[in-house]
């Protein structure tokens, strides 16, 4: 059972207790790409955490005193110290926490990792635009036509630079930065977007092999069910999948 | 280019670090070919080092110059507290936007007062992260990266007089007086005079404009 099997905490619900020594706790939701980066940090570095899942329909209140908009993800730790922004969340993780960097130590290749995060930027909105237009019966082509766009000028750094991985020959935290959203093609009905671009389906599959990725990896009908639930609008739908 | 507030951030870092570096001035109005090697956007600022490193995106600039450059840091060591300058730059975000919006509008002579109230929201923000901390600057007791990203923006608030916003955030009327005594902040000072008459030329679409006072 995967570390985030748990129930969401929702509005009426008690405040989990202080996080214990040793732990760090992340608030998150199961299939949030944005969470996804966090926890994918995590697992990379083996980080002992707990997390806490938040109903995002039906949000606590006392989870506003975590996050001023209630959203998602948010590091604690047993200091009380509160971490937000999903990128701000793995750069305070690779800083904090020893064992494998993820982040290069050379300077110009980290300022490289944060140049292709820039380009990488029109992804997240594109997909999700993409998945509401297509689940609320629109068409999407110009949509589509606008993520091939980008997914056009990530080839352009993959052929460029001839390597497997953004960061070069292993998986560094670009391709970790990157991934949620790829791995959420499929499931939104957009996996033809990829079509165009050979060195992006290669990292794709590379990427799939990689340990952390597989061991967060969210299984496609469970997937589907929760879109079903969430644009019926049900509370349900992020604790789709639980087996208790 | 000299009236970019992006780039005025880079100098800044530049500046407070001792960094020694040559200016290269870009016309952002009538572009070189060749500029769109170094940032296929063609935005300013771009880092270039002699290996022929470049570097682009103002903020990723100052933080590479904190890393490979020796002297004082400016950006903590302490995880967290480097987290809490970048969270506070994610609340900053909104007002170099509206800032922008709010200049046009009063060059074109539109009504702005939807765009004064979302800024003062915004601004009102970052009073609040003065409140709790209770410091001078808003990383600590010294300046810190987080005062150079923000500043320029608040360098052009007093140049045009948007007095009106600071009605309501005292403490950043005071974190404003503090920055003015900065020796960084104090060597690359806009000319009020130079950056109105840019920006008039600018809207303009006048070639001329970004060597506006030379």
């Amino acid at each position: 059972m995967s570390a985030d099997a748990t129930r969401t905490l929702r509005k009426g619900s008690c405040p989990p207790g202080p996080v214990p020594e040793g732990l760090i706790r992340v608030y998150s939701m199961r299939f949030c790409p944005y969470s996804h980066r966090t926890r994918l940090v995590l697992k990379a570095k083996g980080i002992r955490h707990e997390v806490v899942n938040i109903n995002l329909r039906s949000k606590p209140d006392w989870y506003y005193t975590k996050h001023p908009f209630g959203q998602i993800p948010v590091l604690e730790n047993s200091q009380c110290q509160l971490v937000y922004e999903s990128v701000i969340t793995c750069e305070y993780l690779d800083d904090t926490y020893p064992g494998r960097k993820l982040f290069p130590y050379d300077t110009y290749e980290r300022a490289r990792q944060k140049m292709l995060l820039e380009l990488f930027c029109k992804v997240p909105h594109l997909t999700k635009e993409c998945l509401v237009a297509l689940r609320c019966g629109r068409e999407c082509t110009d949509l589509k036509a606008s993520l091939r766009q980008e997914f056009s000028n990530l080839e352009e750094i993959l052929s460029y630079q001839n390597t497997t991985f953004f960061g070069g020959d292993h998986v560094t935290m670009v391709d970790y930065l990157f991934w949620p959203w790829f791995e959420r093609l499929d499931v939104y009905g957009i996996a033809d977007c990829v079509d165009h671009t050979p060195k992006l389906q290669l990292w794709t599959a590379a990427m799939k092999r990689d340990p952390t990725v597989c061991a967060l990896l969210i299984d496609k009908q469970i997937f589907l069910g929760f879109l079903n639930l969430y644009f019926q609008d049900s509370p349900n739908a992020f604790d789709f999948g639980l087996i208790c | 280019m000299r009236f970019c507030p992006f780039a005025q951030r880079t100098l800044l870092v530049l500046q407070a670090k001792g960094i020694r570096h040559e200016v290269v001035n870009i016309n952002l109005k009538n572009k070189p070919e060749w500029f769109f090697k170094k940032n296929p956007l063609g935005l300013v600022p771009v880092l270039e080092n002699s290996q022929g490193q470049l570097i682009c995106e103002s903020v990723i600039t100052c933080e590479y110059l904190d890393e490979a450059y020796p002297g004082k840091k400016l950006l903590p060591e302490d995880p967290y507290e480097k987290a809490c300058q970048k969270m506070t730059l994610e609340l900053f975000s909104k007002v170099s936007s509206l800032m922008g919006r709010l200049i046009m509008l009063q060059q074109s002579k539109g009504d702005s007062s939807g765009i004064k109230e979302e800024l003062q929201r915004e601004l009102n923000k970052l009073e609040e992260v003065l409140t709790k901390k209770t410091t001078t600057f808003l990383g600590g007791s010294s300046v810190s990266m987080i005062d150079y990203l923000i500043w320029p923006w608040f360098e052009r608030m007093e140049v045009l007089q948007f007095d009106e916003y600071m009605a309501q955030t005292p403490k950043l009327k005071l974190w404003m007086a503090a920055m003015r005594e900065d020796p960084a902040v104090k060597a690359l000072l806009l000319d009020g005079k130079n950056f109105k008459n840019f920006l008039k030329l600018y809207f303009q679409n006048s070639p001329e404009a970004c060597d506006c006072g030379l």
